[in-house]
C-alpha cells in the first residue's frame, strides 16, 4: 500500500482538512444542478449553506 | 430501509476488497457499472438536509466527520485511485446514486484516466511581514533610496519621510509576497500537470501570525514527486532570511482536480 498524508501525519490540522473537503471533490452545484433535477440528491455540500471560512472562524472562536 | 440515506465518500476502480477497518466502520463497496462507490448508510436523524444543517454548526460533530470523510478516503487511496467526493454528498436511495453514475460514467472515466499515475500536494506559504520589513532595505530599491535620503536630512524633513517609508513598507511588502507567491507557484506549476489556486485564508481562520501568500494545489506525476519535492527545497533555502513559511503536503486524495460533466448526448 502506497503512504499518503493521511496515513502519515495523524494531526493533520482540522483548517487543512476543511480547506479540502468542504470546497473541493465532486461537486454538484449550480448548472448540473437543475439538469439532474430528477436525481434526488437531497443535498449538494455543505457550502451551499455556509462557506468554508465562516466555519472555520468558528471553529477557532469555539477552540478558545 | 425508510429511515436510512446514502453518504458517498469516493468513487474507486477495482478496490481490492475493504479492508477489515472500514468494514467495522459500517462502509460498503457498492459495484455499479464499472465502478465501485464508498458508501455509508446514514440515519436521517443525523444526515437529513434539516439535520445536517444543525450539525454543521456543531463544530465537534463537523471535525469528527470531516475528519472520517478524508480518513476513509485516505484509505482507500492507499490501494487504489479515487475520486473523492466534497463532505455531505448524500443520496436519498440507491436508485438515484446509480442514476447519477449512469449519468456521469464517462465524465467519471474521463477523471480517473486524467488523474492515473499523478498525485495532488498542496502547498501553502506564509510570509512574517515584520521579518521581512527588517530586510526591506535589501530588497527594495526604492526603500534603501529613501532610507539613504533619510539619513541625509534634518530631523524635522527625516521625521516626514519617515511616515512616508512606512506606507512605503507596506506597499513594498505587497509587491515582494505577490512576487514570491507567484514566483514559486510559477516554479512548481511547470513540473506539474496540472494546478488549482485556492483562496489565501485570513490569519484568523489560519490561526497563525503570519500571512498566507500562496494557497495552491498541483497535480504531480509520481514518478515526478521527489524531484518536485527537491526543487522545492532548493526553492527554500535561496531564501535570504526566514521570512518565508514554506509547507507542502501530500499525497492528498485529488479533490482539486475533479470535474464531473453530465455526457452530451
Amino acid at each position: 500500500m502506497n503512504e499518503n498524508v493521511i496515513d502519515r501525519s495523524r494531526d493533520i490540522t482540522i483548517l487543512e482538512v476543511l480547506d479540502r473537503v468542504l470546497n473541493k471533490g465532486v461537486i454538484l452545484t449550480g448548472d448540473i444542478v437543475i439538469s439532474v433535477a430528477d436525481i434526488d440528491l437531497i443535498y449538494l455540500g455543505v457550502k451551499l449553506m455556509l462557506s468554508s471560512v465562516e466555519t472555520m472562524e468558528k471553529l477557532k472562536s469555539g477552540r478558545h | 430501509m425508510i429511515n436510512e440515506l446514502i453518504y458517498v465518500y469516493c468513487i474507486a476502480v477495482n478496490p481490492p476488497g475493504l479492508i477489515d477497518e472500514l468494514k467495522a466502520r459500517g462502509l460498503k463497496s457498492i459495484e455499479i457499472g464499472q465502478f465501485n462507490v464508498l458508501i455509508k448508510n446514514v440515519p436521517e436523524i443525523e444526515f437529513s438536509e434539516e439535520n445536517l444543517k444543525q450539525n454543521i454548526a456543531d463544530l465537534r460533530w463537523l471535525e469528527a466527520n470531516a475528519r472520517e470523510h478524508i480518513n476513509v478516503i485516505g484509505m482507500i487511496m492507499g490501494y487504489t485511485s479515487v475520486i473523492p467526493f466534497k463532505f455531505g454528498t448524500i443520496f436519498k436511495t440507491l436508485e438515484s446514486l446509480e442514476k447519477f453514475i449512469s449519468v456521469y460514467s464517462g465524465s467519471l472515466l474521463e477523471n480517473f484516466e486524467f488523474i492515473k499515475g499523478r498525485e495532488e500536494w498542496a502547498v501553502k506559504i506564509y510570509c512574517d511581514r515584520k521579518a521581512l520589513s527588517k530586510h526591506i532595505d535589501e530588497l527594495s530599491e526604492t526603500a534603501a533610496a529613501l532610507e539613504k535620503q533619510i539619513m541625509a536630512s534634518s530631523p524635522g524633513k527625516a521625521f516626514l519621510l519617515q511616515r512616508k517609508k512606512a506606507d512605503l513598507i507596506e506597499n513594498e511588502l505587497d509587491r515582494i509576497c505577490k512576487e514570491r507567491g507567484q514566483s514559486y507557484f510559477s516554479e512548481l506549476a511547470i513540473l506539474s500537470e496540472a494546478n488549482s489556486l485556492n483562496n489565501l485564508l485570513p490569519k484568523e481562520v489560519s490561526g497563525r501570525d503570519d500571512t498566507m501568500i500562496l494557497n495552491a494545489s498541483f497535480l504531480v506525476n509520481s514518478d515526478k514527486v521527489s524531484h518536485v519535492k527537491d526543487i522545492f527545497i532548493k526553492l527554500g533555502s535561496r531564501e535570504v532570511n526566514s521570512s518565508f513559511h514554506i509547507e507542502i503536503t501530500g499525497p492528498w486524495p485529488p479533490f482539486s482536480f475533479i470535474s464531473i460533466n453530465e455526457k452530451t448526448q
